[in-house]
């Protein structure tokens, strides 16, 4: 993985926030967008093909006057088998170089098909199988990323609803090969893990312990809530405590961790309430400050798998 | 080739309920006939899974969200019952093509005015909605205006809408209100066309969705 500068503490660019991301004493260190929300894409075949949201890029104008901006892209479907649309990572480079981001990333899943010649967006990430056909595919993509892109890629570990039986690899192995082989690092996404742990009834921790962290080069927080008996990676709440958990457990051992993100959907800030907002904001700020600013040559002791109840490693 | 097909069918699956249901029964369609042995064992593993019902439901509400967001008095006239089967139906012959808002309400739109009864209002208020989303829709030269022609007074419908009640007895006024954009901002002007014109000059009204005022 390229080296990332140490940023901090982001806030997720959501409008109903602004007045957290723009108050000067917040704990943000910086803002993670979602470059798509601020350009309409007319689709491969059109002249010109995206058009900015001058609205959205003037309030990030404004924001980026205080705090650096990193991109977080959702459109590249990297994993989709048919295609893969290299003027969506042109745009990407465009949109990086005008927002000087320090690094940008993406989904380890797909979202678009093609059938009869019409493509189709699933509207939701979906998992990929985890064998070595998928990163045959992957990896020459990744290169041709990094090629157009100069500037460090990561790759979300997603959330699954459900998995893709017959692996044949398990997830830590699987994103351990995929960052080595393709010189992108992770975004790890400590949430979509206890989602997915708690959905599919695995040991998170197990899985931290197996996964090779000096790939991670950002970090994933955020709340959801229960759909029909299963957890949802839905963005509308604190942060719960067994992700806390895990964060405290994960972040010390990321020697390459460029910053920790809080991801909260603007609908439901005002439920949520500012406060609670700012209270997380200042948790993770004081846990940055804790593990990654201080004497690095401290030595953390050797991760162990455990199997508790909370799936939380000791 | 094999991954293409498995990647569309796990889409179709969250889509289109007759698709899951087929593969539920064991009745793979044509399309799971492309994929290996293994495919077709996982495709079906899938189809029973629970978390693909989790997936459907996100699909769809993302799906009405977008409707909801940016039609939302359209959604309103209709009234809930009806924007179920109505969204049904459009997303039964419209699949989902982007992440975009714009472009999906528009479809819906499109595909509502083919549709027959429904409801004394809905067409008036999705005209007026639809007129506002044409005129932001994403564009190199500015959007021609658009006009939509009222048959019940606009001020009055909309406000009732935007309030959150039903329309009833809403009184008769025949108008065209025309939309042009300026300044970033929709502007209305409204003319009346029927035997309660007033004569010479138009109604000039600044709004924005659902915020139709009487001068």
């Amino acid at each position: 993985m390229q080296k990332l500068p140490k940023v901090g503490v982001g806030l997720g660019f959501q409008a109903p926030l602004k007045g957290v991301f723009e108050d000067r004493h917040s704990d943000v260190d910086f803002i993670e967008v979602v470059p798509d929300i601020l350009w309409t894409d007319l689709g491969p075949g059109h002249t010109p093909r995206y058009f900015d949201d001058p609205t959205g890029l003037a309030l990030l104008r404004q924001a980026r006057r205080r705090r650096p901006i990193v991109a977080h892209s959702i459109g590249a479907s990297i994993g989709s088998a048919q295609r893969f649309d290299m003027e969506h990572v042109r745009q990407i480079r465009r949109w990086c170089r005008r927002m000087q981001v320090p690094w940008h990333s993406d989904h380890l899943a797909f979202h678009l098909v093609e059938e009869h010649g019409r493509c189709m967006n699933a509207g939701v990430t979906l998992p990929l199988p985890r064998d070595r056909a998928t990163l045959g595919l992957l990896v020459p993509r990744i290169t041709a990323v990094m090629r157009c892109v100069p500037l460090p890629f990561l790759l979300e570990n997603n959330v699954y609803y459900f998995d893709i039986p017959c692996a044949e690899m398990d997830e830590a192995t699987f994103l351990n090969r995929l960052c080595h082989e393709s010189g992108c690092g992770l975004l790890l996404d400590l949430h979509n893990l206890y989602t997915n742990a708690r959905n599919h009834g695995f040991d998170p921790g197990a899985l931290l312990a197996e996964l090779d962290l000096s790939q991670v080069g950002e970090i994933h927080v955020a709340g959801g809530m229960e759909l029909h008996g299963m957890y949802l990676d839905a963005h509308s709440d604190v942060v719960p405590d067994p992700v806390w958990a895990l964060l405290e457990w994960t972040l010390p051992r990321c020697p390459n961790v460029g910053g920790v993100v809080f991801e909260l959907f603007g609908s439901w800030f005002e439920d949520v309430g500012e406060t609670a907002v700012r209270r997380d904001l200042r948790w993770l700020k004081a846990l940055w400050k804790r593990t990654q600013q201080h004497d690095r040559s401290v030595s953390l002791p050797t991760p162990v798998p455990v199997t508790h109840s909370a799936g939380i490693p000791a | 080739m094999s991954l293409e097909a498995l990647q569309c069918a796990l889409v179709r699956l969250i889509a289109d309920p007759s698709f899951r249901d087929a593969v539920r029964a064991g009745c793979l369609p044509d399309l799971a006939t492309q994929l290996t042995p293994l495919e077709r064992s996982r495709l079906e593993s899938i189809a029973a899974d629970r978390g693909l019902d989790v997936n459907r439901t996100l699909h769809r509400g993302f799906r009405l969200t977008k409707l909801r967001g940016l039609l939302p008095l359209t959604c309103e006239a209709l009234g809930s019952r009806r924007l179920g089967a109505e969204a049904t139906a459009f997303w039964q012959v419209c699949p989902p093509t982007s992440f975009y808002f714009l472009p999906e309400a528009l479809e819906f739109c499109e595909f509502l005015a083919s549709r027959r009864r429904l409801g004394k209002y809905v067409r008036e208020v999705m005209a007026y909605e639809r007129a506002h989303l044409e005129l932001q829709r994403a564009r190199r030269a500015a959007p021609p205006s658009q006009r939509v022609h009222f048959r019940h007074d606009p001020a009055v419908l909309l406000a009732t809408l935007a309030a959150g009640r039903r329309p009833r007895s809403i009184p008769l006024r025949d108008c065209i209100a025309t939309a042009t954009l300026r300044d970033g901002e929709v502007e209305w002007q409204i003319e009346d066309t029927g035997p309660l014109s007033s004569a010479g000059t138009p109604h000039r009204l600044r709004s924005r969705p659902g915020a139709l005022r009487s001068a």
